[in-house]
């Protein structure tokens, strides 16, 4: 070889020398290309070929040979759609007419040899496609891009496209899309198809475009099938959704809808393109779930309702989830189970409050032979009966509550949302009933009682809990602040309370819902009975001290209650004053000059009406101790004075004692009519005390026990219809005092204020304690004006002005 | 430079027109995207086959130098800092350039 070093040499068969005859190079690559289409590559040489079309484009004939390829693919695709494709288009599909007659089976092998057919026909074209491609390579590489038109094989693509799908007389596309339509309404019918061929075909649609610029929205599967299929899925499910409407329960309903749904999806991934994924889950989700649900939701019998009253947790599961999917607020799931709780917990409310149920449930404490007869009695008794009631209440809402709250956990997800709703709906139906803080103080005040005694601590918990569940559903926390109140004075002053730990807890667990303010109180009440234990002691210390005779006296222990804290009202010695016996009457100076000595500025009141004392008697040699309330105590007391067989007449006992003429009858009920604590008898022997009769003491009394205790007929727990009038006024009125103070607090901070701002100032300052009415907030305004706190500001509508 | 055997499915034998032969690691030589395709088993043409390709327009210097590119490029495929230069004798530069154009190196 001769190389002169040094100088650049060019190439051997240099560029402009070479002549290149397009014709002759082309009649060896179409030869070429023509064996490849038979499969007959293997002889070739792959360098020759390529060598030939580098040259060709090399020479400048790169439109010539690109436009050549084209050409000789164009022609063979023409080839092969009538050759291998029309002799097995499914003509009954063709026309369109997808009924004609045809059993489903035939159909079905004649679609899928249709689409196999296909399948392969595209295949081969890709096949033969890949390898045309490679050979021209330096076409694409040089040619196309210079030029910037597609590349050979993305031509050839649009060739495939054009000349077998779009044939002009043979509509092969429309062909393909009726067969898998075709088939897919087959397997929507239940039969089995063969998804791979599709899938294949589906591939096909997926890999051509309109257009050569391959768009990604352009696929012709997007173009040409897609809207077919969710058409014909829209006319498919509306039908469905009609039919299964018409022939199905709720449950079945909504199985159908979430099968309907898992099939979707698994043909979009196994059969279709994931691309139709949303958009046929769309329709579905309108079809079958948004223009239905409803209806369903309210089938008779087998509905929302069906399912929630028997707790069907799988079947809700998926109703919240099939809504979930069409609506993310759940509105019409929400408002049909408020609707349902509401209306349950409505009935909960009016079993209650029917009158013949409470009389029915008479089977506490006092006993068979008083049955209610006296007005005072069986006003008492219904008083139980209510504790009966406030208790099944009280458990019906909370069984309500866990039945809800396990609906929530197991079917809806724990669903944020309906967590909201469903408290709605127990405020609401809660609210709407008048007497619900009584019946969950009179739940605590039982439980405190009587239900806690030997539970462990963690249940005790559970109790109070449940209570405070109740609780915060409730708006007027100022009338259950009045009813805890009573109850707990009534626990603590008759010492009843099983623990007073467990007291302790219940108000800590208040303090931490609603806060100091509203337990302030109850704080203020055990601190009073501490007080008084240690006074008590120190009292008895003192007359220890001083009279060396104390043994002989009478024993005292006081119970001092701040008046603000307890709801102790009217009817006290200032109100009525009582007779006492002289040796308490003393006992009562005594301790009352102590009292304010210790004390001065302050005024004690005593109350006969709350207190017990424990009295000895002898009957028939055996000595009993009583333990009777204070009155009661009076009483015995002036018969203690009489010889034996004396009596004294209802007017004359009213004398000795000055005790109000209702609760002497009480009193009087309890010694001379309850049979086990019959000490005195009464003349005419009867079941009720009228004003008329006469007592003596029963020398014929005996009981087996030693210590008797003397119980005035329940110490009402619940309110009687006329109590319940009293404090619904004390709530009232208390309500106006709070309002007037918050309106002049915020008046004394703004001055100047409009009517609006100042209702909604009220309103937010006592949304803790209860919801005011704006009539009654307009009311305290206007008083408030009288009284000159404040003055419509001149000048300015709807405004006002803070008087110094 | 090792020589593997041309049975070998993992080496290859490119000839010039100049009847000069090459056995190549096949890895090397498939960094030439035409090279590559006329090696496809699946297409199936006879340089696949027989696992030889003959260059026509190639003479044995061309293709040696050609070579000594493949395997200086593998070599250094995957090395950080400094590359050697590869000796390109400027008489060929030209010649060299249109066969790099050729197999679309």
């Amino acid at each position: 070889m001769n190389r002169s070093r040094g100088k650049i040499r060019p190439p051997r068969r240099g560029l402009a020398t070479d002549h290149v005859d397009f014709d002759e190079y082309w009649e060896v690559l179409a030869q070429s290309l023509r064996e490849i289409y038979a499969k007959n590559a293997s002889h070739l040489s792959f360098e020759e070929l390529y060598r030939n079309a580098y040259k060709l484009v090399l020479k400048k004939h790169g439109d010539r040979l690109y436009g050549n390829v084209k050409k000789l693919v164009g022609e063979h695709l023409q080839v092969v759609a009538i050759r291998d494709v029309k002799p097995l288009l499914p003509s009954s599909i063709v026309t369109g007419d997808v009924s004609f007659g045809t059993a489903t089976t035939e159909r079905r092998t004649v679609g899928t040899k249709f689409l196999e057919r296909l399948k392969f026909v595209w295949e081969d074209h890709q096949l033969c496609m890949g390898m045309m491609k490679e050979v021209l390579m330096y076409m694409d590489r040089v040619f196309c891009a210079d030029h910037k038109i597609p590349s050979i094989y993305v031509a050839c693509m649009g060739l495939f496209r054009d000349h077998i799908l779009r044939h002009q007389e043979y509509n092969i596309g429309n062909a393909l899309n009726n067969v898998i339509l075709d088939q897919i309404k087959m397997e929507r019918d239940g039969d089995i198809i063969n998804r791979a061929t599709i899938r294949a075909c589906v591939y096909m649609l997926e890999g051509l475009y309109e257009t050569e610029e391959e768009l990604e929205s352009q696929k012709v599967y997007l173009t040409s099938f897609e809207k077919n299929f969710i058409l014909a899925s829209e006319n498919f499910y509306q039908k469905e959704g009609e039919q299964l409407l018409r022939d199905c329960d709720a449950a079945t309903y909504i199985q159908k809808v979430d099968k309907r749904l898992k099939e979707e999806y698994s043909r979009c991934h196994d059969t279709l393109s994931v691309l139709t994924e949303p958009k046929i889950m769309k329709v579905v989700d309108q079809k079958l779930i948004e223009a239905n649900i409803n209806d369903v939701m309210d089938m008779e019998g087998s509905g929302l309702r069906f399912m929630l009253d028997n707790d069907r947790y799988e079947d809700l599961k998926l109703v919240y989830e099939l809504i979930s999917r069409v609506d993310s607020e759940k509105k019409s799931l929400k408002k049909k189970m408020c609707a349902r709780l509401v209306a349950i917990g409505k009935e909960i409310n009016r079993s209650v409050s029917t009158p013949q149920i409470s009389t029915a449930a008479g089977a506490d404490g006092t006993g068979d032979a008083s049955k209610p007869s006296s007005t005072v009695v069986s006003e008492e008794k219904a008083a139980n009966n209510v504790t009966l009631l406030a208790i099944r209440w009280v458990d019906e809402v909370l069984a309500l509550k866990d039945k809800y709250e396990t609906l929530w956990e197991r079917s809806f997800d724990k669903d944020k949302g309906i967590q909201a709703a469903m408290t709605k709906a127990f405020t609401d139906f809660i609210n709407d009933f008048e007497r619900s803080p009584e019946f969950i103080s009179l739940f605590i005040d039982e439980n405190l009682r009587k239900g806690l005694k030997g539970k462990t601590e963690s249940e005790v918990d559970a109790v109070l809990d449940k209570a405070l569940t109740l609780f915060r559903y409730v708006a007027d926390k100022d009338v259950f602040e009045r009813y805890y109140k009573k109850h707990l004075s009534r626990r603590l002053l008759m010492n009843r309370s099983v623990s007073h730990d467990a007291e302790k807890q219940m108000i800590g667990k208040f303090k931490m819902e609603v806060g100091f303010a509203f337990t302030g109180k109850f704080e203020g009440m055990f601190k009073d009975m501490n007080t008084s234990e240690d006074m008590t002691s120190e009292y008895k210390k003192l007359l220890q001290e001083s009279d060396s005779d104390y043994k002989k006296g009478v024993e005292l222990s006081v119970q001092i209650l701040t008046s603000t804290f307890w709801p102790v009202g009217g009817g006290g010695e200032n109100d009525h004053p009582c007779i006492y016996p002289p040796e308490i009457g003393a006992v009562r100076d005594s301790f009352t000059k102590y009292y304010l000595d210790r004390h001065s500025g302050r005024r004690l009141d005593w109350r006969p009406d709350m207190g017990t004392a424990d009295v000895r008697a002898t009957f028939k040699g055996k000595r009993h101790e009583l333990n009777v309330t204070t009155y009661g105590m009076v009483i015995l007391m002036a018969f203690s004075e009489l010889n034996p067989g004396e009596t004294l007449s209802f007017e004359g006992i009213r004398a000795i004692t000055s005790i109000k003429e209702q609760d002497l009858i009480r009193n009087l009920q309890a010694l001379a009519v309850a049979p086990k604590t019959r000490v005195l008898i009464k003349k005419p022997m009867s079941r009720d005390v009228r004003l008329t009769d006469v007592f003596a003491v029963n020398e014929e009394f005996t009981s087996k026990f030693m210590r008797i205790r003397v119980g005035v007929v329940a110490t009402n727990r619940a309110e009687t219809e006329q109590e319940r009038k009293d404090s619904d006024e004390k709530t009232e009125r208390y309500r106006g005092a709070t309002i007037e103070a918050a309106i002049v607090r915020i008046m004394k901070q703004r001055k100047l204020i409009s009517h609006t701002e100042l209702v909604n100032e009220v309103l937010a300052q006592m949304g803790q304690r209860f919801s005011p009415e704006l009539s009654m907030i307009k009311k305290r305004i206007e008083s408030l004006m009288e009284r000159e706190y404040m003055e419509r500001a001149e000048g300015e509508r709807q405004a006002y002005r803070y008087i110094a | 430079m090792s020589t593997p055997s041309p049975e070998d499915q993992n080496s290859i034998l490119l000839v010039s027109n100049d009847a000069h032969t090459f056995i190549l690691r096949k890895s090397s030589v498939l960094i030439s995207p035409a090279i590559k395709s006329m090696l496809d088993k699946k297409s199936n043409f006879e340089e696949a086959q027989f696992n030889r390709v003959v260059f026509k327009n190639m003479n044995g210097v061309v293709l040696e130098k050609v070579c000594e590119y493949f395997y200086y490029r593998e070599k250094y495929a995957d090395a950080v800092g400094d590359v050697p230069d590869m000796e390109i004798p400027p008489e060929l530069a030209l010649e060299l350039l249109m066969v790099a154009d050729f197999l679309c190196t």
